[in-house]
């Protein structure tokens, strides 16, 4: 498809037309969603009750909370749970459920213990999903040509795992939480999610270029349109490559106001990078260009 | 039964009849359209053509709306038309980003205050808003209330080009397979494969 179809609003123009329904709620939902699945994932492996209840309350209060503030019907929420067999929203839905029932539980039971050691397996393997679901979901519909790949449930993964060693470097950091592993292979491990993320990120974006032409008028709002600035500057400036050389050269080493400058621009540069992909999803024009 | 839609490009005239009598039928609330004309435009001045393209929900065989929905409220009719119950619905739009034509609604909170007119609501609206709720999805029904009583929807009814024209895909020997058969009619994004029950003529 000619990339001269215009950029149309509601106007009764055929052209390419952007998504406007999932923004901000959505980007905070998939956020919250990634951090606190990452934070209790990381937590079950570095044995941190604290940082593992911190997880679920992310999600919970954050993940949530901000799903229920978007739905048009909230008193009908657990609707949602009806339809896992083909349905993302459903899936996520379900995997949320189960991560906080099993998490709790987990967290109740006596450490070792037979119980404690399935529910932490269930929690686990449902926490993963959580991270991982709305890249399925954005991935799922071929509405939009940006999310439609198999790129997406990586990223978010990236991200998760990303933001889930960030929280937990903090929550050390200000004496919140105990690891049973030494903080500096949680720094160099951050350093690597870091590293990887930026990679991820490059592949994705190259791999647009050869996409069809929505998925390019994507891009062209991200790279040089108007989010441009927002990308350049949050998600990729302060969000990545900041945190990777304030990691790399000073980490945690600085203590904890450098540990949380670190934090704090990793999860803006994590909110804002899905925020903008959210924002920028393009569908394509309902038939091809007219010729002359 | 498949029922199905055909729209012939060369005839529409782009009226906007279809969309008027859309909101007639369906009383739907101010900026809610099931059915519009789009407008394309190519070639610059003295040297130019024009195309009208209506579009409304496509009904779609493999409908990524009817998949993406988590509660069940989007369902198919065996008969092939696409309907979403409002009980059901949630209002978490997932089939709104799904529909790869963007022929979905979202009514907002407070949508059903406000007639054409202002807080106070005209009588016609007075008797069509009680069947929409705040805080779901709409779309196109293909007026199913019509179908099931054997007419044609309104804005194949109301046509005044004859742009439309509605019948049973199944059926070869229907008005609608016959155009597409011997026009060669093409489905809108088909290489989506969500088999829209609506097919454009050239």
């Amino acid at each position: 498809m000619p990339k001269t179809m215009p950029l149309v609003g509601n106007e009764f123009v055929s052209g390419f037309r952007l998504q406007t329904e999932w923004a901000t709620l959505i980007a905070a939902a998939f956020f919250f969603g990634k951090i606190g699945s990452g934070l209790f994932l990381m937590s079950l492996f570095t044995h941190s009750g604290v940082g593992a209840l911190v997880g679920l309350l992310i999600v919970l209060i954050g993940k949530g909370g901000a799903h229920l503030l978007y739905l048009g019907r909230p008193e009908r929420f657990w609707r949602g749970l009806m339809k896992p067999g083909t349905s993302w929203v459903a899936r996520g839905f379900w995997a949320m459920m189960i991560m906080m029932v099993s998490g709790t539980l987990f967290l109740i039971l006596p450490a070792g213990s037979a119980g404690s050691l399935v529910f932490e397996v269930i929690a686990g393997l449902s926490a993963f999903v959580v991270a991982i679901y709305d890249g399925f979901l954005m991935n799922s519909s071929p509405s939009i040509p940006l999310w439609n790949t198999a790129m997406m449930p990586v990223l978010c993964l990236f991200y998760s795992l990303l933001g889930g060693t960030t929280l937990t470097l903090f929550l050390i950091e200000f004496g919140f939480a105990q690891v049973a592993i030494q903080t500096v292979f949680l720094s160099n491990m951050e350093i690597v999610l870091l590293s990887t993320n930026l990679i991820v990120i490059g592949l994705y974006l190259l791999s647009m270029t050869n996409a069809t032409a929505a998925a390019k008028e994507s891009l062209r709002l991200l790279v040089s349109g108007t989010y441009a600035l927002p990308f350049y500057a949050l998600a990729l400036g302060f969000g990545l490559v900041f945190t990777l050389l304030m990691s790399y050269f000073v980490g945690t080493a600085g203590g904890a106001g450098v540990v949380g400058l670190i934090t704090a621009a990793d999860l803006i540069g994590h909110f804002f990078l899905f925020y903008l992909l959210l924002r920028v999803g393009v569908y394509k024009p309902v038939l091809g260009q007219l010729t002359m | 039964m498949h029922l199905g839609m055909v729209i012939d490009l060369k005839r529409c005239v782009g009226c906007q009849a279809c969309t008027i009598t859309c909101k007639s039928e369906n009383g739907t609330p101010p900026e809610v359209l099931f059915t519009k004309v789009l407008e394309q435009v190519a070639g610059e001045y003295p040297i130019v053509k024009k195309k009208f393209i209506p579009v409304l929900c496509n009904h779609c065989e493999d409908a990524p709306c009817v998949r993406v929905c988590p509660t069940g409220a989007t369902t198919k009719r065996e008969d092939g038309i696409v309907l979403v119950d409002h009980q059901k619905c949630i209002g978490c739009r997932a089939c709104y980003v799904a529909c790869p034509y963007k022929n979905r609604i979202f009514l907002k909170k407070g949508s059903l205050k406000n007639g054409y007119f202002g807080k106070q609501l005209t009588p016609y609206e007075q008797v069509k808003y009680p069947k929409w709720q705040e805080g779901v999805v709409l779309k196109c029904t293909f007026c199913v209330e019509r179908v099931d009583q054997g007419l044609e929807p309104a804005c194949v009814q109301t046509c005044p080009a004859d742009a439309r024209i509605f019948g049973d895909l199944s059926n070869p020997e229907s008005k609608v397979s016959r155009l597409i058969r011997q026009r060669g009619g093409f489905q809108p994004l088909s290489e989506d494969n969500t088999e829209p029950s609506v097919y454009y003529l050239e």
